[in-house]
């Protein structure tokens, strides 16, 4: 049996279709990811499954209930990341761990979840003296205090900096070898990539791809991508008709992603139409297409413009 | 369990909170210090009171030596032109004039008439003195006539101490310090509404009422404290005598916290943010600071400010605490003033249960 089980989702806020038909399943002990970016209907999704919010329309089973008609037995086996941390802003970190296992039939050592999420010598620290980072973690700790069977990650290292959020990745991961189930929503294609066994694709409410990251990029992309900086040939047709180039993506700045089919036979036309046109190329990086290349193509924006 | 450890959370997060430990504490002790500081001098008015008599005339030195007895009153004597000069000044209350002549002729069975005069400004004290004229004359007359009183009103105390200022006083500061711990304390729900923290308890199995009912028991233990403090105050430094029962204070004060507790959440239920909610409780606590009888009794007041403190809470509370605490004479039958807290209770109760919003 799923963990998770959606069909034809609806949520309506007056004539704004949030979520729009939304099905997706998630099996017990994966990662599962929602990505899109913000407005997508993320976050009224994960709010409808733990049952802080009620749908308009379709189906939702989690661990075999109905959220909209809620047991203390389901939500005992639930952990939801949100900004609890808040609760008490004076208490220090293991009092707040304390008391979170004691909303919970099961739980863990609050010492050890403490220093499971790295929090050992922040104690004593009242949790509103911690950085955002340590916040993070220790709202993961509370969710993992109650040991939960399922837990909702909704944008868990929003705000970070690059090493807390590396630091997040790997308690999320952690969750995971104990057998966790986790939905994580998410703005951040790296995110998604590392860490998820499964992502689904949303944009205005709707389901625009579901699969792995290799999946899903091996389905949409057979190219390559070629990203460089250049002011002129940011605005330059010409680059469209380069031999070994299928696509080409430029923003409002300099920057210029082109898809290859052909990495080798298009990098050669790029520096011989660039020194003909005497544009100057900076920057420049080949990559494999990532899960961004993707919803680019699909919703035909970038995740975060 | 759960119940229990999120009241020693609240009580913790309270006692690190230095600004509430303050506003709820610290704050109505300065004020019961302020208050006491000020009015220790002299308790009570005193009137000037001008004799204008030829020296030497034996109604006019009776009726000034007599007068000059009572503490209230600050008596002078001279010619009538300086008196009235002194009236006119602001220095006298009221100046007596005993005609020349006027001892002789009532001694012979003469209806005489004895001038008194007063500043039209100031008609209300002047008029309160008029009865003690009246009074003293009319004692004056009893000696002369030699007829003895067939009615006299035997004015018994039963104060065991006389009342002060500070009596009056303590007891307010003390209604005051529990409306500010009801309102004030309730932004604590406000922030955890604004922060989404209520709306996300609703995933986990804690029931939210308890994260409510925590904080309302806090909230009693701490206007305990507040009695507590503003009794060992008065006591310690002002000589405060508790007159009445320990438990009918008790049940006072729990009665106005839970009142007050109430009203704050009535006030705050529909909150978004504290700043919100701060406009609307302030808009509320700041009136009734000083409509309700708290640092001035309600008597002086004219009387629509009368009709509105009559509507007060904290009139009732004050009043009630004033007579249970050192036995001031009620404005209200305490029966009254508890009826109408209980009132406010039920009331705001019902409102802020039917308003109440978590999310």
């Amino acid at each position: 049996m799923p963990a998770i089980e959606v069909q034809d989702l609806q949520k309506r806020y007056g004539a704004l279709r949030a979520v729009d038909g939304l099905s997706f399943s998630v099996e017990p002990g994966e990662i599962f990811g929602l990505l899109g970016p913000n407005g997508a209907g993320k976050t009224s999704t994960v709010e409808m499954l733990v049952g802080l919010r009620r749908r308009d329309g379709g189906t939702i089973r989690v661990l075999g209930s109905d959220p909209d008609r809620p047991s203390a037995a389901l939500r005992g086996r639930i952990g939801i990341q949100l900004q609890q941390v808040a609760l008490f802003p004076r208490l220090t970190v293991i009092e707040m761990a304390r008391l979170f296992a004691s909303f919970y039939p099961r739980r863990l050592d609050p010492a050890e979840t403490v220093a499971r999420v790295g929090l050992q010598d922040k104690g004593h620290t009242q949790t509103k003296d911690l950085s955002g980072g340590q916040r993070q973690r220790l709202a993961i700790a509370l969710t993992m205090v109650g040991d939960a069977d399922l837990v909702f990650l909704d944008e868990p290292t929003t705000g970070l900096d690059p090493q807390a959020r590396r630091s997040l990745w790997d308690l999320v991961l952690d969750l995971k070898r104990r057998g966790k189930t986790i939905l994580l929503t998410t703005h951040y294609m790296e995110e998604a990539e590392r860490l998820c066994d499964r992502v689904a694709i949303v944009d205005h409410g709707r389901l625009i791809a579901m699969g792995t990251p290799r999946e899903l990029v091996d389905t949409h992309f057979a190219e390559t991508a070629i990203e460089f900086e250049s002011e002129s040939l940011a605005r330059d047709d010409g680059l469209r008709g380069l031999a070994g180039v299928s696509r080409v993506h430029t923003n409002g700045g300099g920057a210029v992603t082109l898809y290859a089919t052909n990495v080798a036979l298009a990098i050669d036309e790029l520096m011989r139409y660039s020194s003909r046109r005497e544009a100057p190329v900076e920057n420049l990086v080949v990559r494999r297409a990532t899960l961004e290349d993707v919803f680019l193509q699909l919703a035909g924006r970038r995740m975060r413009e | 369990m759960s119940f229990w450890l999120l009241f020693v959370a609240d009580l913790k997060s309270m006692l690190r909170n230095r600004m509430a430990l303050f506003w709820f504490l610290v704050f109505p002790v300065i004020f019961i210090l302020i208050f006491g500081a000020v009015f220790s001098g002299s308790q009570q008015p005193v009137f000037a009171i001008g004799f204008a008599f030829a020296s030497g005339d034996p109604l006019g030195s009776g009726l000034s030596d007599g007068l000059r007895k009572l503490d209230a009153f600050d008596v002078h004597t001279g010619t009538l032109a300086t008196e009235l000069a002194a009236l006119r000044k602001g220095e006298r209350t009221l100046v007596i004039e005993i005609p020349e002549g006027a001892a002789r002729r009532a001694f012979g069975g003469a209806k005489t008439g004895i001038p008194v005069y007063y500043d039209k400004g100031h008609e209300q004290t002047s008029r309160l003195l008029f009865s003690v004229v009246d009074e003293m004359l009319m004692e004056a007359e009893r000696r002369v006539s030699g007829r003895p009183r067939l009615l006299e009103a035997q004015f018994q105390p039963f104060q065991t101490s006389p009342l002060r200022t500070i009596d009056f006083i303590l007891p307010g500061i003390l209604a005051m310090a529990l409306m500010q711990l009801g309102f004030f304390g309730s932004f604590q729900m406000v922030a955890l509404r604004e922060q989404k923290v209520l709306k996300a308890l609703g995933a986990t199995p804690l029931p939210r009422l308890h994260v409510l009912g925590a904080e309302v028991l806090v909230r009693l233990l701490l206007s305990l404290v507040q009695l507590a403090l503003t009794i060992g105050i008065g006591v310690a430094v002002f000589g405060l005598h508790v007159t009445g029962s320990w438990l009918a204070v008790l049940g006072v004060v729990v009665l106005g916290a839970l009142t007050f507790t109430s009203l704050g959440y009535l006030l705050t239920c529909r909150a978004r943010t504290i700043d919100s909610g701060q406009g609307l409780v302030q808009l509320v606590q700041f009136p009734m600071m000083f409509l309700s009888g708290i640092f001035f009794p309600v008597g002086i007041m004219p009387g629509f400010l009368k009709r509105v403190a009559a509507l007060l809470p904290l009139t009732y509370l004050g009043d009630a605490l004033r007579q249970v605490m050192v036995g001031m004479p009620p404005e209200h039958p305490l029966g009254l003033c508890l009826a109408i807290l209980g009132g406010w209770l039920v009331v705001s109760f019902a409102l802020a249960t039917a308003l109440w919003r978590w999310e």
